[in-house]
């Protein structure tokens, strides 16, 4: 039977000391609507939930100081209504669309996803390629972890139990670049990533590239980005760096599509994601938010 | 007949769509009960197939708000609509995993999910049945090992000592002559697999038993006077004091047909007075619903070079699940009519249900027709390109016409086929090549036939009050049920039609089995043909009632009187109008001043008085088992994905021979629907279990059903109107229809654009990407 | 643990006492008389159980009451009170329903799309209503009715 208590503090001070005295019988509540299955299913059982909608400190959403920052109380749905989110982080932009449908966009943060840290969470692998920082807080003091280093295994974050996520800084890129976030799904309706593919380009032929749903946790591909580095990518460099991507992801098969399927999508998506996003540093098109595939 | 309707063939608003579209209308979790209401939950097996060695229950009893738990002990009787292979709760084996061994009610819901969980249930495991072909082995392990004791009606035919829940065979002919006739002979193998009829609204039932033995339900349902037959006979109770009342359906589709968790509540019997209410959960409802039934079909078809069928062998081996009961009526309309749409001299089909430790399966949209056209409407496009005849070409060839002879023997209604095929490819431009910009793309077309006879009963019967009030307006008494297909729109425009009452003073009342007559069920698409005639005859009753109580007072003719715009008139006299509401209800003051007449009621009953289903077991013939087949064709526009594998539906048509489009609107709602329901089990819907028999897609996670954005940019249904003579305004039934050409037609469509002939459903992105890449991939031409 | 929530409900205000577990759906049916928001999965999936909250649609399936202790809520029985009748008249018109089970969900998700843009391409439209699912129709009068509401909306504006 569910029977867990319910506090919703207004400040941040007062979420953190419930956190302290609570700490793994605690649960974090968002947008809840990945909280609240985990609960439904039994899968966890707090004793409190700590509702941080009200507190304001995580509601911003702001460029300052080189960065974008994304607090934890930023949903979806504003996200994406944000033209500040739609310029300066257009990957981020696309992939946030992508993310189940619109009742659950208008609860459900970024933040939440994270944290939720499913191997196939739609942030994840746009947060890597920005080299996206995630602030973490607790009674004793803060400390700030790049995404690449914040998922450690299926359902596993570096959070501990008296900490909490308050914010994602994304910095800003410098001089002209592209991005792109391919999904694979079953169809173009609400679904879980099989594949998810997020590739970043700048003007000097820096790439950054993540894989989503093909390991344990959301991965970059530092052997495909090194392969590209500095070149505009041709025919043969593209089979080379997709070569270091099948060497890299590790999918299983289950009931959402076959191992075989995932490696080969991995390939596809992979051209098509490098082709999006330099096209769109080179010509800005396909506009954000095209299908990809 | 037909012509100079007014109302009938005309478009209207569907008479239920406001009460929808307000949320005035009200389902069966909308009712109020009161503090009195209690609340049901169900303990599931974990098995797939098990010995129930004992349950222990007395620790759920004792946790405070429990009120009762029930068991199959409490429950030793079978029951069932065909065979009465079903518990209400098993006694001593469960047959699948979900199968709802104990029920326990309590004060809350919470309450009895806690109950369910103190319940010990000490099982011995035994080695689950997963494929029919392991069911059919000499030495399989019998699922149902008491099958001869089993009630059954007389044209089903279980088979004691083997997992077989029921055979129908045809032999019409020489299939073996026929096949030396043949210049070409293709066999394969075809499968369908297990989905779901995926209603938004779960089943839902809530009982109560009162002190004077009186039995009131309310239910989402399409059966409520099935349900009482059922249960009456299961429970010994008169159907007198069993009260079904049906409030809206929130989709149905062949899934709330017959009886299923209504069995459950009847536990309320242990607390008389209190009503007590079961809603099923999606994972529940994935389970215990009644799935399609698999079919592994083979099937084996001989054509002349120019393009005659000669012979068709066609074995259907349906996966009927842990208990056969209503899906082996599907076994059987199958079995009779699993030529497709075609004329064929040199028919055998064995069409056998096979148990398995799989749920049970029952109705399903299409009631099998889905499932064994995609073996047929496959193959009906590889046989003509092996021939070199254009698959529609060869479809014209050999479609069944107006008293064709079917597979037995009986001679076909009329029929559109040949209009139906010929606009469908009109609308779809077949023959025409198109070319994507984008190099990835192949576009193409997909085209299949399709036809479906109501499967029912022979003497399934339907009856209609029609009672007028004051201001002359009517409430129409049906027990026909209103799920969504437009039902009581047409039932309201028959009573309109002939009585000259306008639509908006007609309501259709939902069922009560105490106060509205008698229906048999409201599935097989035989509605509009069935209670629709039942309707016209009530509404004639009326108007006959109306013509003697107008003669008697004005002493008229009754054959010069008429009804026009709510008024009787006078052929013989144009100053004569009088007004229903005059009337109706208080009869007419004579001369004298005395009273005629009194109120109008009118009463029309239905059954077909020319149906047969006492066949000859081993030929199928001797019967006239159907009472109509409708016949239609569809066809797809796809784009295919070389890379990714997706296949995209981009146009549709399809097109129905339905008699007469009683609200051509809602015809047209019933091609598109039933198409994209077809679009959702063609491509992406299927049930997954593991090999211990356990499904593991009961959400829509994992069980997608198409949503908007899966919808094509362009559907263009089409309405054939080939009279049926014995049908309403001369309709017949089309609604379920509508799935059935979708399989085969995307199917035929990924062959016709890269080569690949899917012969296992559904026809995932995966297939169409993967399979080409193989080394043994031969391209079809 | 139980505890007193307010929020305002189709207009009027109101307060009612529940646990912290109780989802807003069952609080809404069984405690506030609310039937249009249906329960058709309990997993967000289907949009059967959509009620606009802060201007917002949200699954009330997924959320505990207590998250709403301060809000406004709409729902379907609210819609001619709060002078939202004309897209319930329009897809009436367009026969847009078959069974009816999901039509309180869409008409709360096309009356939120409405509200944020009032003139959304086709793929907007769609894309708004892709969490709402219906197994009758096929989507195409809802579709079609979506699309002559934006027309008359827009016909207004000019």
């Amino acid at each position: 039977m569910l029977n867990f208590d319910y506090r919703r503090p207004e400040s941040l001070d007062e979420a953190l000391s419930l956190r302290k005295e609570w700490g793994g019988k605690s649960s974090l509540l968002m947008g809840g609507t990945d909280l609240f299955l985990a609960i439904e299913e039994e899968v966890r059982r707090p004793e409190l939930l700590i509702d941080l909608k009200k507190i304001r400190a995580l509601s911003g959403l702001e460029e300052k100081d080189g960065a974008v920052h994304i607090g934890a109380a930023v949903t979806y749905s504003e996200l994406i209504h944000s033209d500040l989110v739609h310029q300066k982080l257009p990957g981020i932009w696309e992939s946030s669309r992508l993310v189940a449908s619109v009742g659950i966009r208008n609860s459900a943060t970024m933040v939440g996803n994270i944290c939720n840290a499913v191997p196939s969470a739609e942030s994840a692998t746009p947060l890597m390629i920005r080299d996206a920082v995630i602030h973490i807080t607790s009674a004793s003091g803060s400390r700030s972890v790049p995404a690449v280093e914040f998922f450690t295994g299926p359902r596993r974050t570096v959070v501990k139990d008296d900490e909490i996520v308050t914010s994602i800084s994304v910095p800003l890129m410098k001089g002209k670049f592209g991005e792109s976030y391919v999904k694979l799904g079953r169809y173009r309706g609400e679904d879980i990533a099989q594949v998810a593919t997020a590739v970043l380009v700048d003007e000097n032929w820096n790439y950054r590239i993540a894989y989503g749903a093909v390991g344990p946790v959301p991965m970059g591909i530092p052997g495909a980005e090194a392969v590209l580095k500095g070149k505009k990518p041709a025919a043969d460099l593209i089979e080379k760096a997709k070569s270091e991507v099948l060497n890299t992801v590790s999918p299983i098969g289950d009931i959402r599509a076959s191992k075989e399927y995932r490696l080969h999508m991995c390939a596809v998506m992979f051209e098509k994601a490098i082709d999006a996003a330099v096209s769109r540093m080179e010509t800005g098109a396909p506009a954000y938010g095209a299908r990809l595939i | 007949m037909s012509k100079n309707t007014k109302v009938v063939g005309h478009d209207a608003v569907r008479i239920d769509m406001e009460e929808k579209i307000t949320g005035a209308a009200l389902y069966t979790d909308d009712l109020p009960f009161g503090p009195n209401l209690l609340h049901m939950s169900v303990l599931a097996s974990p098995h797939a197939h098990a010995e129930i060695l004992n349950i222990d229950t007395s620790e759920a009893e004792k946790f405070p708000g429990v009120m009762a738990v029930a068991t199959g002990k409490d429950y030793p009787q079978k029951f069932g609509l065909y065979l009465q292979d079903k518990s209400i709760l098993p006694v001593d084996r469960v047959r699948y995993v979900g199968e709802q061994v104990a029920v326990v009610i309590a004060r809350t819901k919470e309450i009895a999910d806690e109950g369910c969980k103190l319940i010990k249930v000490d099982y011995k495991i035994l080695e689950p049945i997963l494929d029919v072909r392991d069911a059919l082995k000499e030495d399989a392990v019998l699922i149902h090992p008491d099958l001869g004791d089993y009630q059954v009606i007389p044209w089903i035919n279980p088979q004691p000592g083997t997992n077989i829940s029921h055979i129908r065979k045809i032999r019409k002919g020489d299939v073996e002559k026929g096949f030396e006739e043949a210049d070409f002979i293709l066999e394969d193998e075809y499968h369908v697999p297990h989905v779901v009829h995926a209603c938004i609204e779960t089943h839902i039932s809530v009982a109560r038993y009162d002190y004077t033995k009186r039995l009131t339900m309310w239910n989402s349902t399409q059966s409520p006077h099935t349900q009482r037959h059922i249960m009456a006979n299961a429970l010994g109770i008169p159907h007198k004091d069993i009260r079904i009342i049906a409030p809206y359906v929130g989709g149905g589709f062949g899934g709330k047909a017959g009886i299923s968790m209504e069995a459950l509540t009847v536990a309320c019997q242990k607390v008389p007075g209190y009503p007590v209410k079961l809603r099923w959960s999606r994972k529940e409802e994935f389970l215990n619903s009644s799935q399609r039934q698999e079919l592994r079909a083979t099937v084996k078809m001989g054509v002349t070079k120019e393009g005659k069928i000669t012979a068709l062998r066609h074995i259907m081996h349906w996966d009927v699940g842990a208990s056969a009961e209503y899906g082996n009526n599907v076994v059987n309309a199958t079995g009779f009519s699993a030529t497709g749409p075609y004329y064929i001299p040199n028919v055998s089909i064995d069409s056998v249900g096979v148990y398995t430790n799989h749920p049970p399966c029952a109705a399903y949209r299409g009631f099998g027709y889905s499932e064994f056209h995609f073996g047929i409407e496959s193959h009906m496009d590889r046989i003509a390109k092996a021939i070199g005849i254009d698959p529609v070409e060869f479809r014209r060839i050999n479609a069944i016409k107006t008293d064709d002879e079917v597979a037995y023997k009986c001679h076909m209604n009329p029929s559109g086929m040949l209009e139906c095929i010929d606009k469908v490819a009109q609308a779809i431009e077949w023959g025409k090549e198109e070319v994507s910009d984008d190099p990835d793309i192949v576009i193409a077309k997909g085209f299949a036939s399709a036809w479906k006879a109501p499967a029912m009963p022979p003497n399934a019967g339907s009856s209609v009050f029609i009672k007028f009030s004051e201001d002359g307006s009517i409430n129409v008494l049906v027990s026909g049920m209103e799920i969504g297909q437009g039902l009581h729109t047409a039932v309201a425009k028959f009573a309109s039609e002939i009585l000259t009452v306008p639509l908006n003073k007609i309501r259709v009342e939902l069922p009560d089995t105490d106060r509205n007559p008698y229906e048999w069920q409201t599935v097989a698409s035989h509605e509009t043909w069935e209670l629709g005639n039942a309707t016209i005859r009530a509404a004639r009753d009326a108007r006959a009632k109306i013509f003697d109580v107008v003669s008697r007072a004005f002493h008229l003719e009754k054959e010069s009187l008429y009804l026009e715009d709510g008024k009787v008139k006078d052929d013989l006299d144009p100053d004569f109008a009088l007004p229903f509401e005059d009337f109706v209800i208080t009869g007419i003051q004579t001369e004298f001043n005395t009273w005629v007449g009194g109120p109008i009621m009118g009463i029309g009953s239905f059954i077909p008085e020319f149906t047969n289903a006492m066949v000859d077991p081993d030929t199928g013939m001797g019967g006239h088992p159907n009472v109509h087949y409708t016949v239609g064709a569809g066809a797809v526009k796809i784009e295919l994905n070389k890379k990714t594998g997706v296949v995209r539906v981009v146009k549709m048509a399809e097109g129905f021979d339905c008699g007469k489009a009683i609200n051509p609107d809602l015809v047209k709602d019933q091609i598109v629907g039933g198409f994209i329901q077809g679009l959702g089990t063609a491509l992406y819907e299927v049930c997954i279990f593991d090999d211990k028999g356990k499904m593991l897609n009961t959400n829509f996670t994992d069980y997608k059903i198409p949503t908007i954005l899966e919808m094509p940019d362009e559907m263009i249904p089409i309405i054939v109107e080939v009279p049926q003579p014995d049908g309403p305004f001369g309709a017949r039934g089309m609604s379920e229809h509508t799935m059935i050409p979708v399989m085969p037609a995307v199917a035929n469509a990924i062959a016709n654009a890269i080569g690949l002939r899917i012969k296992d459903i559904p026809l995932t992105a995966e297939k169409v990407a993967l399979r080409p890449l193989q080394k043994d991939f031969v391209a079809e031409k | 643990m139980v505890r007193e929530i307010e929020f305002t409900l189709n207009g009027y205000h109101q307060k009612v006492s529940v646990k912290p577990g109780e989802k807003l759906l069952d609080v809404l049916r069984d405690k506030l008389g609310i039937t249009s928001a249906k329960y058709g999965c309990g997993k967000g999936e289907c949009g059967a159980c959509t009620v606009n909250l802060d201007g917002k649609t949200v699954r009330s399936c997924l959320m505990y009451a207590v998250e709403a202790d301060g809000s406004v809520i709409e729902t379907l029985e609210g819609f001619q009170r709060l002078g939202k009748k004309e897209i319930q008249e329009i897809y009436q018109k367009h026969n847009a329903f078959q069974c009816g089970f999901c039509a309180p969900g869409f008409i709360l998700s096309t009356d939120e799309l409405l509200s944020q843009n009032p003139d959304p391409d086709e793929e907007e439209i769609k894309e708004a209503l892709a969490g709402n699912l219906c197994r009758c129709t096929g989507y195409k009068n809802i579709f079609s009715a979506v699309k002559e509401m934006v027309e008359i909306r827009k016909g207004r504006e000019s």
